[in-house]
């Protein structure tokens, strides 16, 4: 069995003349925890949603467990237009799989911007997630005659909860919580889909530095508990040098580095793109 | 972890709400008994039952999965036809379709069976239609429903399709409510049952509405409308799921034109018009976006306005000598509009809001902790 869970080949996103990612080529081992960083407007969260299935790569393919889950080259208008990397290897068959199904095979995520279910409580929030492993149809379900299926998630639920520490506002609505609880009940409802990858788009983001600290360890924790390979973007450097594997760099949709963070802490590329041209 | 989930919410609010849904059928059985069968109250409990699970069948697209559809008095129409059609005795069917050699529909069905045949061509309609129209938001899909029940309305009134709907001519000699009504050798009714069987029959197809927002699948279309991207990823199938509940919806839509044929007697579909999903759309506006208690008391309280309370304001009143002035026909539609924009002004989000019977009784009885 191959040893990468996530494998990104040559992908290349287009919108218009606006190339948001180009020849992003990148791997996420079983157990890692990697990081995908860059200045603002880099092209990470649209690399994210061709992952997710969210974008049809304009060209490239994305592979999970071996699993061509996005494969296309430019089609169309997009052929005159097309100004990413060689187009050539992935002409003909091209393969475009929906969220939900992305979702179904192994591949949860949060959002930038949280996306909570508002209208619901915490606990049916994360219960919610857990029906895409539904095996009762909608007559069974109504009629409520998947007991032991609906028992079981419940019980699911409760100890998703407790792992994630949000027990005590199981009853609340979603958006009465503090922003911290609503960041980590997205993580609690992403994993409640069972995912094998997790993703995770700016966590900390709006965080204060304690709050940050806990997310750290509560990533590791969470990523040993359901054996998790977690591909991550982040701003906040202190949470990304501690936490990440390996670390992969892109600014205007192109890599400009990969390697362990102390590689990457060093890298002058790095520094002139993302830390020099940011911070100072 | 079980005693949390069975411990966590007292069973005490639902038990009470059920005591309160069955006291109200065994009130409308006993008036039936005893009050005289053409008092008005009747026609409004009738025609509110109709309203009320056409209204729920409604929210339970726009409130529970945000779909804007408005398509309903379309599948009402599918519905009260495919009930009027199936039933409609054989020996009456050369008279029903006098201009059509009696029809091509040469049987008839049960009323039970020709119920459920209304919901699922309904819902048959509306899987097709779903296809094309789902994949449009919000107002696109709600322009795209109303023109399909426009057009609905016109074929059926097409004369090519006349031995089967009979053009534009009235369906009608069908069963009936009246027809529930227990009659002995001589003729005459022993026990009355032409308002408390359109409250069974509405009254079982709510149930199953509810209980279909309690299960997974409910809550997977709550998902849906509170947001659909991260339904999606959290691995709910959009198209799957929002086909399901138009389709679902529709059924009971079908079934509440079923029992509106019923309630008329007759099936014409030029009265299927667009303002008959207005009045729907009213009743779950102002019963509250989202609550199926508030659509069903609004419908009672829609119907009883419209058609009994607000009824003097079209008559001439004399207060001794004195003429009320601005009574006259027509004023009460004024007024009930005034109600109407009262309503919505005061009540921003419904009479009930998200709140359903359960929960006025649950807040009651922690008042009553406190």
């Amino acid at each position: 069995m191959e040893n990468n869970i996530l494998r990104i080949e040559h992908l290349t996103m287009q919108f218009g003349g606006v190339v948001a990612v180009n020849d992003l080529s990148m791997e996420i081992n079983r157990g890692e925890i990697v990081a995908l960083i860059g200045p603002n407007g880099a092209g990470k969260t649209t690399a994210f949603n061709c992952v997710t299935g969210v974008y049809e790569p304009t060209n490239g393919q994305i592979l999970f467990c071996g699993r061509q889950i996005a494969r296309s080259s430019p089609t169309g208008k997009m052929r005159k237009m097309y100004a990413g990397n060689d187009a050539s290897a992935f002409v003909g068959d091209s393969v475009r799989l929906s969220p939900d199904h992305v979702t179904k095979l192994g591949i949860a995520r949060t959002f930038q911007n949280i996306r909570l279910f508002s209208g619901m409580t915490v606990f049916d929030n994360v219960l919610t997630a857990k029906h895409l492993r539904r095996k009762s149809n909608f007559l069974v379900s109504t009629l409520h005659l998947n007991y032991a299926e609906e028992k079981r998630m419940r019980e699911e639920t409760w100890e998703l909860l407790k792992a994630v520490h949000l027990l005590d506002v199981a009853d609340e609505m979603a958006t009465s919580l503090p922003y911290g609880k609503q960041r980590l009940l997205e993580i609690a409802r992403a994993l409640a889909t069972k995912p094998t990858l997790l993703l995770l788009d700016e966590p900390a983001a709006g965080m204060n530095p304690q709050e940050t600290e806990e997310l750290s360890a509560f990533i590791r924790q969470i990523k040993d508990e359901f054996q998790l390979s977690i591909f991550i973007i982040e701003h906040h450097m202190n949470l990304v040098m501690d936490i990440s594997d390996r670390i992969y760099v892109i600014d205007f949709g192109r890599l400009i580095a990969s390697g362990v963070p102390a590689e990457i802490q060093n890298n002058p590329a790095v520094i002139e793109a993302y830390l020099g041209g940011e911070d100072q | 972890m079980k005693q949390f989930v069975s411990d966590r919410k007292s069973r005490t609010p639902a038990i009470l709400s059920f005591a309160v849904i069955a006291l109200f059928y065994v009130l409308v059985f006993i008036a039936e008994q005893h009050l005289p069968s053409t008092s008005m109250l009747f026609t409004v409990l009738k025609k509110g039952a109709t309203y009320a699970l056409v209204a729920v069948s409604m929210n339970l697209l726009n409130g529970f999965t945000g779909i804007f559809s408005l398509g309903q008095a379309g599948f009402m129409l599918i519905g009260a036809y495919t009930y009027a059609i199936f039933t409609i005795p054989l020996d009456q069917r050369a008279a029903v379709y006098q201009y059509f050699q009696g029809g091509a529909v040469q049987f008839s069905v049960p009323v039970p069976v020709a119920l459920i045949f209304a919901g699922l061509a309904a819902a048959f309609f509306a899987f097709l239609i779903g296809l094309p129209v789902l994949r449009l938001k919000s107002d696109y899909l709600a322009i795209a429903t109303l023109g399909f029940a426009e057009i609905i309305r016109a074929i059926f009134q097409w004369n090519q399709l006349g031995p089967i709907t009979n053009g534009s001519n009235m369906l009608r000699m069908f069963p009936n409510f009246n027809d529930f009504n227990i009659r002995n050798d001589a003729g005459e009714v022993t026990v009355y049952l032409s308002t408390t069987i359109p409250f069974v029959i509405s009254g079982v197809c709510i149930a199953l509405i509810v209980l279909l927002i309690h299960s997974g699948y409910g809550r997977a279309f709550k998902a849906i409308r509170d947001d659909e991207i991260a339904a999606e990823a959290m691995g709910i199938n959009l198209a799957h799921h929002k086909q399901l509940a138009f389709s679902i919806s529709s059924f009971f839509a079908g079934v509440g034109g079923a029992m509106l044929a019923m309630y008329q007697t007759t099936v014409q579909a030029k009265s299927f018009t667009s303002a008959m999903t207005y009045e729907i759309l009213l009743i779950v506006v102002i019963g509250g976006v989202g609550s199926v208690t508030g659509s069903v008391f609004s419908s009672f309280l829609f119907v009883a306005c419209s058609e009994w309370w607000l009824r003097f304001l079209d008559e001439k009143q004399m207060i001794g000598t004195f003429e009320v002035p601005l009574l006259r026909n027509g004023f009460r539609l004024v007024v009930f509009s005034v109600i109407i924009m009262i309503v919505v002004l005061f009540f921003r989000r419904g009479i009930m809001g998200t709140k359903e019977l359960p929960d006025l009784f649950r807040r009651k009885t922690k008042e009553g902790i406190k």
